[in-house]
């Protein structure tokens, strides 16, 4: 018919193309809104500070209300594959199965995390032991000066002992009350919420302790050593 | 001819042909295109997946669910697995069945985990789901399988190089590089050199 009839197959194309503008446009401002009250979380959050006097969200993040998947090589999920290696400089290498880590004293705790793309999350909540408390139990020996994150696939991220031994760095295997899920690092990963969270190893396999720095993957590929997020330590 | 007579000798100023390079080049730029389209396909996709890594799970579609089991489970974890299973419709044959902890059960199945509290019967399943294809690009891109992939991978860039210098020298005249095309690739390289002056560096 509207072969027949060009006007009216005129008329059809531009009310069809007023309905996707306006669909388009209201999909638009959803979106719009949702980053609004994101930035409302950021604009909120900015506000405050943390108990060591720094700002609670650290320059160039903005704030979102859940973690984010952010990749990787996953490793095995299941919990009876795990195996921590605790080794390196210490006096008693450990080999803890998921039993063991329980049996070990847990920890609940809250921590913000940063992501080096420049996303936030406050509060979350973390389940797991502190890795000075493994440290302790392995004997670890005055020459360490780094620990060293090791997951599935060769993945290491490294850090400064006085960092990785600080009351809020642990190696978790709840995330919100809940078990720590495949895309976050399941079993267990490393949480060190004052570094930029790839320092945060997902499907963790060991802690090493060392006395040299050793870079791991993203920080030989261009990416910070330090990482710390208060100084936009994001690239090398 | 007319019977009798000679026909002249070869002028002596006929030149030698001359090399045309161009329809060379042309043939080259064209046939390592067609050559790099599928490759092209895979990182220009992959890389926008991955670009955009913080917005979305660029491998994966995440779920997770929640259900009670009616009636007690039994004690054999192993019967419980399957109790618990067959509640929730599930087939397969889990990876792992495991205890970690008193009342806990724990069953690993090839993209999920069921965790159970066997003395409530409540179960969360998390679990995640292949994106295939952008999971395959995204992995070549990455260059996660490693070894021989790097070769191709080097073969590639290069392709990308001869298909961008030969680019240049494909047309002559003012839509070349003495007029639009000149303008074009100092746009090209003016963009990331603008952007790094406006950033201030690396």
């Amino acid at each position: 018919m509207t072969d027949s009839a060009p006007s009216l197959a005129k008329k059809i194309a531009r009310r069809d193309f007023i309905r996707k503008a306006a669909s388009g446009t209201v999909i638009a401002a959803m979106g719009g809104g949702l980053y609004a009250i994101s930035d409302h979380l950021t604009g909120e959050a900015k506000a405050q500070s943390r108990a060591d006097g720094r700002a609670r969200v650290p320059p160039g993040q903005r704030v979102i209300s859940a973690l984010k998947p952010m990749g990787g090589q996953a490793g095995d999920p299941a919990r009876s594959s795990v195996k921590i290696k605790v080794h390196g400089e210490v006096e008693h290498p450990l080999e803890l199965d998921f039993r063991e880590l329980l049996g070990m004293k847990a920890v609940d705790t809250r921590a913000d995390v940063h992501c080096v793309t420049g996303w936030t999350m406050l509060d979350a909540r973390w389940k797991g032991v502190r890795i000075k408390d493994l440290a302790e139990k392995a004997g670890l020996k005055d020459s360490a000066r780094h620990v060293i994150f090791e997951s599935a696939h060769g993945y290491t991220a490294n850090v400064r002992l006085d960092e990785g031994l600080a009351d809020n760095v642990m190696i978790v295997w709840e995330h919100d009350g809940r078990p720590l899920r495949r895309p976050h690092g399941a079993p267990v990963r490393a949480l060190v919420p004052d570094l930029y969270f790839w320092k945060s190893s997902k499907w963790l396999t060991g802690i090493r302790f060392t006395r040299r720095d050793q870079p791991g993957y993203w920080e030989t590929r261009g990416y910070s050593n330090h990482a710390d997020p208060w100084k936009e330590e994001r690239y090398a | 001819m007319p019977e009798g007579d000679v026909p002249d000798a070869p002028a002596k100023t006929q030149r030698k042909k001359k090399f045309k390079w161009r329809p060379w080049l042309r043939a080259l730029h064209r046939d390592f295109g067609y050559l790099a389209v599928g490759l092209t396909f895979v990182y220009a996709l992959s890389g926008l997946a991955v670009n955009h890594i913080a917005d979305w799970d660029p491998n994966f579609t995440n779920f997770e669910r929640e259900f009670v089991v009616e009636g007690p489970l039994p004690d054999d974890e192993q019967q419980a697995a399957a109790v618990v299973m067959s509640s929730a419709g599930i087939e397969e044959t889990p990876l792992d069945v495991y205890s970690p902890a008193d009342g806990e059960l724990e069953i690993t199945l090839e993209t999920s985990t069921l965790f159970v509290a066997t003395k409530t019967g409540k179960v969360y399943e998390e679990g995640q789901q292949e994106r295939f294809a952008l999971r395959a690009a995204n992995w070549l891109h990455l260059n996660r399988g490693k070894k021989a992939w790097t070769y191709f991978a080097d073969g590639y860039a290069g392709v990308l190089l001869l298909l961008a210098v030969s680019g240049m020298f494909m047309i002559p005249g003012r839509k070349g590089l003495r007029g639009r095309g000149a303008v074009l690739v100092i746009a090209g390289i003016a963009i990331p050199l603008g952007y790094l002056a406006y950033v201030g560096g690396p």
